[in-house]
Order: structure tokens, then sequence, then C-alpha cells
């Protein structure tokens, strides 16, 4: 899917140099590595969010950077991110912000009816019921906890049905039970609807056990590629050699609060960082 | 969130009823405000009107540059700026003494309590019932009282406006000096201090900038409404528009728009510029007392302030000779009693709904119009669309309400619709410019999500934008309304309506009695706005 791509800011800094990546329809795919390594980059690169300032991208058979903007637009609406701070307003319901997963398959009229009453209370709850949340319907999303909101915005893309999914780490708020939980429901609907997942994670452990591939990145290169019956313990500590001697892992990650993204939300140039 | 298997949710959305609930309310509230405001978009459309309006727009083209006008122009944008200076001056003069007395801080009465409490919260109550009356009768009024004591000029201006902002610093400066941190004041009242040391060594120090930078936002609006007094005979630019357009010389009109477009834009600017100063000032502490920059800066305020007086050449000390005080004295009694008579009250009680209605179904049209034209205004549709947009916002707020109302009644005949289009005009500048702001600053992550899930631009910004900037939209629409039920009150001045008409009417016909009830139920109306404006803000918070 991404052939020799690099992606330099506007500042000078390199995020990604020449990275070549592959997968294949229904794979399941987790990123690790360091913070800082490039991951949150790959992601948005794969998600037609940021265009590569070398190489070439080509998703679901297409490349978005030589689309017109309805195809492109309609090759996002087959794209899905699980984002790590979800991108929701504070104060929308938990039900709209679920619907919106599928804005860009509704016409402009059911978007606009949808906000007077919302058009598919049933759609919203099957997929907040997966994760637990289906009592959270009708609340505001400033109202209910951050590890509730990060589950939110799995439930969104849940509902948007995409056929990739991408997540960037998807779980980072919440405790180990509930980060296994939600991991294995994203599989899990990718697995039977053929969706291909990419979803980068902090906890070692759990991309290990749960995902088939694994992708280890360092300073904007592919550090390897490998399934992950073949990701050595070795390779995992050189691959965090600069943070330490102890691997991060479900029990001691650290956990990152996430909420409603507010004001003072990184702009996505310095989340690369 | 173990416990929540329990609880079944609806697949029924629970805000429902309370939405259609809200709908129709409004719906049943709108509707008579409507009728009331006489509220016919026709009759911008009658042939008649139109005629009217499109000859008056017509000459507009070419503006008047005739060398004797544009004196008489420069001299009246002087004699505006002048007003405002003194005014605020007078204003200042009047509310430091009764900021001073009325806040609670100062109060020594207060610590024991001791000797003296209760003459001590007599004052303090009498002052802020008084300062409730200065205030709440609009500037506009006072103007047109004393126009009838000094005749026509500015004099009858300065005087309103000391008055009326009087009443509103010394309430701020008050809240001010109450908002901050009062136990160095305290300190020195518990030491033995007086009222105006505590104040000079415990109070203004850490408000001082506050208190500064209050005065001169207040200045700005003194220029804005210098422009207005004018036209009830209080000299200024506001005089010579009114001459304009009842001789309906569109071209004098279009030098004299674009000359208030010019001031208050500069007014803006300058104010600005004052308040970052002020915002700098004193932070590099290396003179002992007053720096040289500061003295200078100082001088050329007070020079300004004189050379303001003796431009207008107020005669103001006519005010203190024994005959026109007596003057004054029969003229204030000849309002008393006011006409209470229940033909008269049904009268005014249906001016003030006829003032309610026009401020409300306004500032509708104004959200309406204001979001219309924020949405490029904020950059959503290219560059070329904002700066169109940005001109047209400025163009319609630096023109005031009731210089609007004075076209809007051309264009639609006299009586409550053209006060509700004027009100409409200006306030749709005002909300678009602080719309768009909210909409610049609104955290673009949910936006962009939502784009980059295949959204089209309309839906991402109705999910992901608009929720995150609604309450701040309707806070804004509130204050705005506050401000519009007072402005409202005296759009009447030129025809449009509502009390103001009603005060006009029977101050030209010098029946006293019957005004001064139509000022009390100005200054109820205003007292009681102020009231829920408070209590809506405090739920809010």
């Amino acid at each position: 899917m991404l052939d020799g791509v690099g992606l330099t800011h506007a500042n000078g800094f390199t995020a990604l140099n020449s990275v070549t990546l592959a997968a294949t329809r229904g794979e399941r795919i987790a990123v690790i590595g360091p913070s800082g390594a490039g991951k949150t980059t790959l992601l948005r690169l794969l998600g037609a969010a940021l265009r590569p300032t070398a190489g070439a991208v080509s998703l679901l058979d297409a490349n978005p950077w030589e689309m017109s903007a309805p195809e492109l637009r309609q090759l996002r609406t087959r794209i899905g991110v699980v984002h790590q701070a979800p991108p929701l307003p504070p104060r929308q319901r938990v039900v709209t912000a679920v619907l919106a997963g599928r804005l860009g398959q509704w016409p402009l009229w059911k978007s606009l009816a949808s906000l007077v009453y919302p058009l598919d209370i049933a759609g919203a709850k099957a997929a907040l019921a997966q994760l637990d949340l289906g009592d959270r319907l009708f609340d505001r999303c400033d109202r209910i906890s951050g590890g509730q909101l990060q589950r939110v915005g799995v439930a969104r893309v849940l509902y948007q049905r995409p056929e990739l999914i991408l997540a960037d780490e998807p779980v980072s708020a919440l405790d180990p039970t509930l980060a296994q939980q939600a991991v294995r429901v994203l599989l899990r609907d990718a697995e039977a609807r053929g969706a291909t997942l990419v979803a980068s994670l902090h906890a070692v452990d759990l991309a290990l056990t749960e995902f088939p591939r694994i992708v280890g990145v360092r300073d904007g290169r592919i550090a390897f590629d490998l399934p992950s019956t073949q990701v050595t313990e070795s390779l995992l500590h050189e691959l965090y050699a600069a943070e330490g001697a102890e691997l991060p892992t479900l029990a001691n990650e650290p956990r990152f609060p996430a909420h409603a993204v507010d004001a003072e939300a990184p702009l996505p140039g310095a989340r690369c960082r | 969130m173990s416990a929540a298997h329990s609880l079944p949710v609806s697949l029924r959305d629970p805000a429902a009823r309370g939405r259609v609930t809200a709908l129709l309310l409004a719906c049943i509230v709108l509707w008579p405000l409507l009728v009331v405001a006489e509220f016919k978009p026709g009759a911008l459309f009658d042939a008649q009107n139109l005629k009217v309006t499109g000859n008056f727009l017509a000459a507009f083209l070419p503006p008047e540059t005739g060398h004797e006008f544009l004196g008489y122009l420069g001299r009246a944008t002087l004699e505006t700026l002048a007003i405002a200076t003194a005014g605020i001056a007078l204003a200042m003069l009047l509310a430091v003494p009764l900021a001073l007395l009325s806040t609670r801080v100062l109060n020594v009465a207060d610590i024991g309590p001791g000797p003296g409490q209760g003459r001590a919260a007599l004052l303090h109550h009498a002052l802020r019932a008084l300062l409730t009356v200065l205030r709440g009768v609009p500037e506009l009024v006072w103007a047109l009282v004393f126009v009838r004591v000094f005749g026509l000029g500015p004099a009858a201006g300065v005087l309103a406006l000391g008055l009326t902002y009087g009443g509103m610093l010394a309430k701020v400066y008050a809240e001010i000096l109450e908002s901050g941190d009062t136990r160095p004041a305290r300190g020195i009242l518990e030491a033995g201090g007086g009222r105006v040391q505590a104040m000079l060594y415990g109070l203004l120090p850490g408000s001082a900038q506050e208190l500064t930078s209050y005065t001169v936002y207040r200045w700005e609006c003194a220029v804005r409404a210098s422009v207005v007094m004018g036209f009830v005979g209080a000299g200024g630019l506001g005089q010579l528009m009114d001459q304009a357009m009842k001789m309906l010389n569109g071209g004098e009109a279009s030098t004299i728009l674009l000359t208030f477009l010019a001031l208050v834009l500069a007014a803006d600017l300058f104010s600005g510029f004052l308040r970052r100063q002020v915002g700098n000032a004193g932070t590099h502490g290396r003179v002992a007392g007053v720096g040289a920059g500061s003295a200078a800066f100082i001088g050329l305020l007070g020079s300004a302030v004189a050379a303001s007086f003796s431009y207008l050449d107020l005669g103001l000390a006519a005010l203190f000779s024994r005959e026109s005080a007596g003057l004054i004295g029969d003229f204030l009694r000849s309002f008393f009693p006011p006409d209470l008579s229940s033909g008269w009250l049904s009268k005014v009680a249906y001016g003030t709904v006829e003032t309610l209605a026009i401020s409300a179904v306004g500032t509708l049209l104004a959200v309406v119009g204001g979001f219309a034209l924020a949405l490029p205004a904020s950059g959503r549709y290219g560059s070329i669309a904002l700066q169109g947009a940005r001109f047209v916002l400025n163009a319609l707020r630096s023109v005031p309400e009731l210089v609007w109302a004075t076209l809007t009644a051309l264009s639609v005949g006299l009586g409550p619709f053209a006060g509700v289009l004027a009100l409409a005009l200006h306030t749709s500048g005002v909300l678009g410019r602080l719309f768009a702001e909210a909409l610049q600053n609104a955290p673009p992550p949910p936006r962009d999500a939502l784009l980059d899930a295949g959204a089209r631009p309309a839906a991402a910004f109705l999910y992901g934008t608009l929720p995150e900037v609604t309450p701040q939209l309707i806070a804004y629409t509130l204050y705005r309304w506050e401000m519009n039920i007072r402005m409202a009150a005296i759009l009447g001045f030129v025809g449009a309506g509502g009390l103001g008409q009603l005060l006009y009417f029977e101050l030209s016909l010098f029946h006293y009695a019957q005004a001064s009830t139509v000022i009390a139920a100005m200054l109820a109306l205003s007292i009681a706005v102020d009231a829920a404006s408070a209590a809506i803000r405090r739920r809010m918070l």
C-alpha cells in the first residue's frame, strides 16, 4: 500500500523516511514502536489525511492523490479512523457522535434530519453494545469518562463499517481488561467483514497476542515487519532501546487520559514530532 | 458501567419530547411578537416605498464633497469627539466618588461590625439606587430632556453622557474593586486607614489596569453615542445627519455615513491601542514615581479633555447661577406627578410590549443574518469571500441603530417594523463578527476527523464544528438582546415605534406628566432586564 513513502514537514522535520508497507485485504497488522517513531504519521498517510512528500500511496487499489475531490471523498468514506483522543464535540450526544460515522454515506438531507431526531438509534446502540456502552446512548460526550469516550470513538468506526480500519492507540485510556476487549471487538469486526485493520499500539504484549503481523517502527523507518510468532525479545529491546530496559506492556504502560478534544489539543503537525 | 447492564435503554430519543415542546412554545411566543412588531417584509417591496428608497439611495452617489459642506462636516466630527471626551471626563468625575462611597469593600463599619453600620448600609443602598436611575435612563432621553433646558447644542449631549455613563462607570468600577483581592484594603482599614487611603494603597494596584481599560472602552462607546445624540439636537455629526435626512439629501447623507464608518473604526483601533498600552504599562519598574513617558501621556490626556471643554464652549457656569437653577427646578417639577390614569398607563404598557417585541424580532433576524455572514467571514469560502463579508459586517455595525432607523423608516414607513429592521441590520454586523470569531476558534479535530471519513463539508460543519460553538453563540445572542431591549426603547425617537415614540411625541407637545410616566417605564424595563440577565448569567456559570 505504501511504496517508498516519505514525509518531511514544512519545518524540515522528517517524520517518515522511505517506508514501504503492503497489506492484503483482510489482513490485521499491529504497528509498534517508541513514542515519536512515526506511528501516527504512518496511520495518517494510510488514512489519506496527509499527503506524502515522497513516494506513492495506494489505498484500496487507488491512488488518493490523483483523484478528483468527489472521488477522494468516496474513497474516504471507505476508511475509518479510531483516534487516540476521540475528536468528539463535548456537548454532542453519544448517539449523534456514533451516527456521524456514516455522514460520508448519508445524503445531506439525512444528516440534517438526524440532528433533529437521530435516524438510526438501533444501529448506534448495536455498535455501542459491543463495547458495553449501550446504556450511554443518550448521554452527552462531556458527561462520560475518558475511557468511555475512547470506546465511543471505536463504536463510531464500527458503525461506519469501513473496508480499511485504522486505529491510532485506540485503547490508551482503558484498563488492561477493557483494552483487550476493545481490541478484540475491532479484530472480530474486521474479520467478519473482511476488512483490513491497521492498529498502532503502545502495549507490546497486546499486539503480540492479538495480531498475526507486527510492524516495528523506529525513527521514521520500518525496523522489522514480521509475523508475530517470529518477533523475538531482542528485536523488541532493540526497538525500544531509547525507552529503557522495560518493554511497554498493558500492565505498565502509562495511561493517557483520553478526553474530548479541546482547543489545547496538539496540532496534527505537532503530534508527529 | 457494570451496573449499566441492568438498565434497559429504550430505542426512543428521550430528548425528542422536550424538543417538540420547545419548538411549539417558541412558535406560540413568536407569533404575537411578530404581530406586535408589525412584521411585514412585504412593505420592503411596496412599489411606493421602493421608489422613495431608490431615489434616495441613487442620490447617495456621488457623495457630497463641496467645500462648505466638508467644513461643516469637519467641525461636526470634532464636536462629536469633543462631546465624547468631555462627557467621559464628566462621567469619571461623577463615578469615582460614587464608586468609592458605594463599594462594600471600603466600608469601615463592616469591620466588627463597628459603629454606624446601619447608616453605612443605608448609604450603600441609596447610592446603588441612584446609580440604577442614572444608568437606567438612556443617554438619549437625558439628552432630549436637557435640550429643553439648555437649548440645542452640545451642552445637552455632554451632560447626558456624563449622567448615564457616570452611573455605568460607578457601578462597574465598584464591581471591579470588589472582584479583586480585597484583603490588602481590609488590612489598611483595620490598621486605621481611611477610605481613600485603603483605595489607593490596597485596591488600586490590583485593579488599575482593568479600571483604565474599561474607561477606554466606554470612551469608544461614547463616541458612538454622541453621534446618535445629535438626532435630538445635541450637536455633532448626528445633528448634521438629521438635517440631511430631513431634506432627503442623499449626497450629504452618504458623506456623513462614510465619516461615521471611518470615525467608528478609528475609535475602535485607538481604543485597542490604548488598552494594549495600559496592559504593558509598568512592566519595567526603573523609575520611582511617574516616568517621563507616563507623565507626557497623562499631560496629553489632560489637555485633550481641556481642549474638548473649551472647543464646545458649554457655558456650564450658567448651570450654577441662581436664575437657571430656578428654571431647572421648575422644569423638573413639571414632570411630577406622573400621569397614572389607566388610559395612559395601558398605552405605556402597550409601548413596553412593543419595545420588547421589536428587540426580540430584531435580534432573531440579526442571528440569522449574522450567522449567514459569519460563515464566509470565518474563511470557509476563501479569502475573497472573507474580505467581502468582513467589510459588510464592519459597515453594518459602524452605522448606529438610530441612523439605520432613519433609513429603514424611509423604506418601510414609520412604525415598529422600521425599528426591527434597524436593530437587525446593526446587530447582524455585531453578531456576525462575534460568530465568525467563535467559528474560527472552534477546535478543528472533530470537523477534520469527519472530513477524513468522507463527510461533506456541510455535514462535517453541522456535526463537528457547530456543537462546539453553540453555547458561545447563544451567550452572545442573549447579551446582544439585552442591549437591544434598551436600544429599542429609544429607536422611537426617529419614529420607529415602542416607548421612544411615545416619549418623543409627548415631549414635543410639552406633556411632561405623560413623558415622566414613559421615562419611569423605561427605567423599570431597564432594571428588569438587568435583573433577568444577572439571574440568567448566574445560572449559566
